[in-house]
């Protein structure tokens, strides 16, 4: 009983291989037959179209493909606000921590040092110190360094500069760079009776611009 | 020549650290940034006033101030000392520097012996790229000019404050009698007046 059962199943499992290519769930035809499906009668052919015959040696650009959105549009132009750097609002921004500066009256940021006053100090500061490069070579630095200007020196009797290192500046002292606030910054010009006026000090603030 | 002092028994920094460490390029690895803040720190005693980027500045101002605190603290018999002189200081004669001018220069300092300041902005800043701001490092007693402006306009006791007070003073005194005069006069005008 049991054998006759497996004998039928066996035969249905053939029949049901057999039934899709007669009622068509594969399509295709066989292949003696796609010949005759490809043979048709000949129609004049457009022109396949192509870039050649519109630009010739030219070239083409890329160009935008997709639309940009009003969002995209407007941030490329104004930017993002609370962003720092390059990505940063684009527009002219208040700045309320800009102050006039004390000794010469020129716009600096609140936290930073005045540009102006800046600029003299570190011109200053690079010359003593290539002076003082010069001056130092190998040997173990063991002494303070002395900066002297123009006439200086013979205000003190030679044995004071014993065992200090000195610098001398080519040059008279600026007037800004004071060695003592309380000595008048005017020198007394009774003889010539013309007004000296490099030897004055202007009222602050004086070098503006 | 420099002995420990008693006052000087704790090492100790005058300067407001921040919590977390400031980022530095560096392809080598930690070593490279301890080379490059040994650099910086060696400039400093060096030249005494360097202008450098913030990071690396306020980095390397730290362990400056904890070199000389230690050398003030220790003295240059100290063998751990000298090492740590001869690691941080790659030009071997500020060795010499650091306990025969430095040491002595800040025996009776109170406060840190460096002072940092924020050098100006340069304008015009390129908009594409970030600002990385720039400061000036220097150590106090230096031979230099100093950067920190005059404020001496801001002490009431200066002698030209003094008389500027006294001569507004003045001013608004007489201004006020003048003020008074003008009204009397008029009252009087007005009384005439009424007489008529």
């Amino acid at each position: 009983m049991n054998r006759l059962i497996s004998e039928i199943a066996v035969i249905l499992r053939q029949a049901e291989n057999i039934i899709p290519s007669l009622f068509g769930r594969y399509p295709f035809p066989p292949e003696p037959l796609t010949v005759l499906a490809n043979q048709h009668p000949e129609v004049p052919s457009k022109q396949p179209f192509s870039l050649k015959d519109l630009i010739g040696d030219g070239f083409l650009f890329a160009v935008p493909v997709f639309r940009r959105t009003l969002e995209v549009r407007k941030t490329r132009k104004i930017g993002i606000p609370y962003r720092g750097g390059p990505e940063g609002l684009k527009t002219l921004q208040k700045k309320p921590y800009i102050k006039v500066c004390n000794a010469c009256g020129h716009y600096h940021e609140r936290d930073c040092l005045c540009p102006n006053c800046y600029a003299k100090i570190k011109d200053e500061t690079n010359e003593i110190k290539e002076k003082i490069i010069k001056e130092l070579k190998l040997d173990p630095v063991d002494k303070e360094v002395v900066v002297l200007y123009d006439g200086e020196k013979a205000q003190q009797s030679p044995e004071f500069w014993n065992g200090k290192r000195i610098v001398e500046m080519e040059k008279a002292r600026p007037q800004w760079f004071s060695k003592n606030l309380m000595q008048k910054s005017t020198q007394p010009n009774a003889e010539t009776k013309e007004l000296d006026i490099s030897s004055t000090i202007v009222g602050k603030p004086s070098n503006i611009g | 020549m420099n002995q420990a002092e008693v006052t000087k028994l704790m090492s100790q920094l005058k300067i407001a650290l921040k919590p977390r460490h400031r980022n530095l390029k560096t392809p080598l690895g930690p070593e490279g940034r301890l080379d490059k803040l040994r650099q910086t720190v060696t400039a400093l005693i060096k030249y005494e006033r360097i202008e450098l980027f913030y990071n690396r500045a306020d980095e390397a101002r730290g362990y400056t101030e904890r070199l000389v605190s230690d050398a003030l603290r220790y003295g240059d018999t100290h063998k751990p000392m000298m090492e740590m002189a001869d690691y941080w200081l790659l030009e071997k004669q500020l060795v010499h520097k650091l306990f025969k001018v430095l040491c002595p220069r800040f025996e009776n300092e109170n406060g840190s012996v460096t002072k940092m300041f924020n050098a100006p902005r340069v304008y015009p800043a390129d908009p594409k790229r970030a600002y990385f701001k720039r400061v000036v490092l220097e150590l106090k007693g230096n031979p230099y000019p100093t950067i920190t402006p005059d404020s001496s306009y801001r002490n009431k006791n200066l002698i030209h404050n003094v008389l500027l007070d006294a001569a507004m003073k003045d001013f608004y005194a007489e201004k006020e009698r003048q003020q008074q005069l003008l009204e009397q006069e008029q009252t009087l005008n007005s009384v005439e007046e009424s007489k008529k």
